[in-house]
């Protein structure tokens, strides 16, 4: 498919390409579709995905259990993780799996509801010392679990 | 007081130099590879100043803008490809920008993202049309250089400067040489930007630069955007020092404020929030009027940002219709990070388009006189055209085969 992408907008004069930019567009962006079967690959990536949303929590509950950061920094970016890593599970237990890895998958996306719930509970408390270092060794732990699973 | 002028300028195009695309795909370059891609950012740095020189002395030799020549040399049909590509990926920046200085308005005040999104485009509106505009330019560049932060903040993370400096030789240790070279067009394709040379010959022209300012373009060219690059290098190596070892894939720009904010603190993530804004935002108003430059120059109409609306009415009416497209984009809930990716990957594409044109025209006797390239200049402006020729060839298949750089 891609090879023939190249061979297509080669052969196009500079006028003919708008239709080929527009055509590479919608190819790729169907190509980023979070659908389909999840198989040892995608599953890897998306282990990596919810390892790197648990990491970056945990650097931001860090930052926020010694008062380095600020309400409306902590809120939103927590959200904006929070809300990946829920998307990741859903995606997660409801998509078809390749043979072998089911009860991984099930289980990954069991983690990254874990590491939503943490994220959103920074989200909902930007400024609170306690709960941000109650979150730290939890989602530490979530980031290697999900490592593992990527393995 | 001409000195005092020059380094306002200098200091103005550091603070310019960064934009989404560079933030995005530096910061990610560093995340995944650590610091093995620096010497991609040197090349990319080295390609805008020797364009950005050529179009500047054929804007200061000619009073010809990019789609002046464009138009001249390659005829109307062609350039008309040039022209719609050009506006394509002008408008996908635009887009990703006010998208982009609307995170950082949240992540700095809290309020909900779509009414974030109104009031930057309202912001940008206000000030291009009622702020003169050197001083917006100067406003913007200042502002941006709260970035340098980030420089402070790579300091402080303590990186390998050994593996550092190993990063400006190029080399490859990866199991992923297709993501390694995605990351390298990327790299450039946002380093080497097509609105960064609209903007800049567009300006040159109506400053009325002529044969006497062909200095003080070398000196724009070459400091302005060599300093600016030390801020890509500083996005990099936070990415590898802060974000590598931990497995963190930079997503949002939230993230990139992290960078800023886990070494320095709430001073860090402030000054580098504010950084981000202010050099989004300036890379707004220059792709908004790179957008309308290149439509009026193509058709023949009246333009300049420093004439009156009423005198150069289809120009101010293109950048108005600019702005409420880019702002609908960003109201359809395209995420502008991803969009940034788009953006970069599809400029490299057009890249060709935009620097064989000024090429050309830089070798033509009957536009610059005594002023055409010299052999240095023709030597490496054939090198890059090789160069962005092999990206633009590149770009598209590379985001297929490692689906827009997540495998």
């Amino acid at each position: 498919m891609g090879g023939k992408r190249v061979i297509l907008v080669r052969n196009r004069k500079p006028t003919d390409r708008v239709p080929g930019v527009v055509l590479a567009f919608l190819v790729l962006a169907l190509a980023g579709c979070n659908g389909g079967t999840v198989d040892r690959h995608a599953l890897k990536r998306d282990a990596e995905n919810v390892a790197s949303l648990a990491s970056e929590g945990g650097l931001l509950a860090d930052d926020v259990s010694r008062g380095r950061s600020t309400r409306y920094f902590v809120r939103v970016h927590a959200k904006e993780l929070s809300s990946k890593a829920s998307n990741l599970q859903d995606a997660l237990a409801e998509r078809p799996t390749s043979p072998g890895i089911t009860s991984d998958v099930r289980k990954l996306s069991k983690l990254a509801g874990k590491v939503s719930r943490e994220l959103e509970r920074l989200h909902l408390h930007p400024t609170d010392r306690g709960v941000a270092v109650s979150l730290k060794q939890p989602l530490s732990d979530d980031a290697d679990a999900a490592d593992k699973l990527a393995k | 007081m001409k000195i005092f002028k020059v380094a306002l300028g200098i200091l103005a195009a550091i603070g310019g130099f960064v934009d989404i695309g560079d933030l995005v795909f530096n910061v990610a370059a560093g995340a995944t590879f650590g610091y093995q891609l620096l010497w991609v950012v040197v090349i990319g740095v080295v390609g805008i100043i020797v364009y950005s020189e050529m179009c500047g002395r054929v804007a200061a030799v000619s009073g010809k803008a990019v789609f002046d020549a464009v138009r001249e040399r390659v005829g109307f049909k062609a350039g008309l490809g040039a022209l719609v590509s050009a506006q394509v990926v002008n408008l996908m920046t635009l887009a990703a920008e006010i998208g982009g200085l609307a995170i950082c308005l949240q992540l700095l005040s809290g309020l909900p993202y779509p009414l974030l999104i109104l009031i930057a485009g309202a912001g940008l509106l206000v000030v291009v049309w009622f702020v003169a505009f050197e001083w917006v330019e100067r406003i913007f560049g200042y502002g941006g250089l709260c970035m340098l932060v980030f420089a402070v903040a790579a300091v402080k993370l303590h990186p390998a400067w050994g593996a550092v400096g190993h990063g400006f030789v190029p080399h490859m240790e990866t199991q992923s040489p297709v993501l390694y070279a995605y990351f390298a067009v990327g790299l450039l394709g946002a380093a080497m930007t097509p609105y960064e040379v609209y903007f800049y010959s567009s300006g040159g022209v109506e400053e009325r630069w002529g044969p006497k300012d062909l200095g003080l373009n070398k000196v724009n060219a070459m400091i302005g955007y060599g300093l600016g690059g030390f801020l890509s290098f500083a996005l990099m190596i936070v990415g590898g020092a802060l974000f590598l070892g931990q497995g963190i894939e930079p997503e949002f720009l939230g993230t990139i404020a992290l960078g800023a904010e886990v070494p320095l603190g709430q001073i860090g993530l402030l000054l580098g929030l504010v950084g981000i804004l202010f050099a989004v935002s300036g890379a707004a108003i220059d792709t908004l009027f790179s957008g309308a430059y290149n439509l009026a120059q193509f058709l023949g109409w009246e333009w300049g940002r420093y004439r009156h609306p009423r005198g150069a009415p289809k120009f101010t009416v293109t950048w108005l219709v600019l702005l409420v497209l880019a702002l609908g984009v960003v109201m359809s809930g395209v995420d502008p990070v991803q969009l940034t990716e788009y953006a970069v990957i599809f400029s490299a594409v057009a890249l060709p388009l935009t620097y064989i044109p000024i090429f050309l025209v830089a070798n033509d006797r009957t536009y610059m006189r005594e002023y055409t390239n010299g052999p240095i200049a023709n030597a490496v402006g054939i090198v890059y055209l090789v160069v962005i020729m092999v990206i633009a060839v590149s770009a598209v298949p590379l985001m297929i085969l490692t689906n827009v750089g997540q495998n």
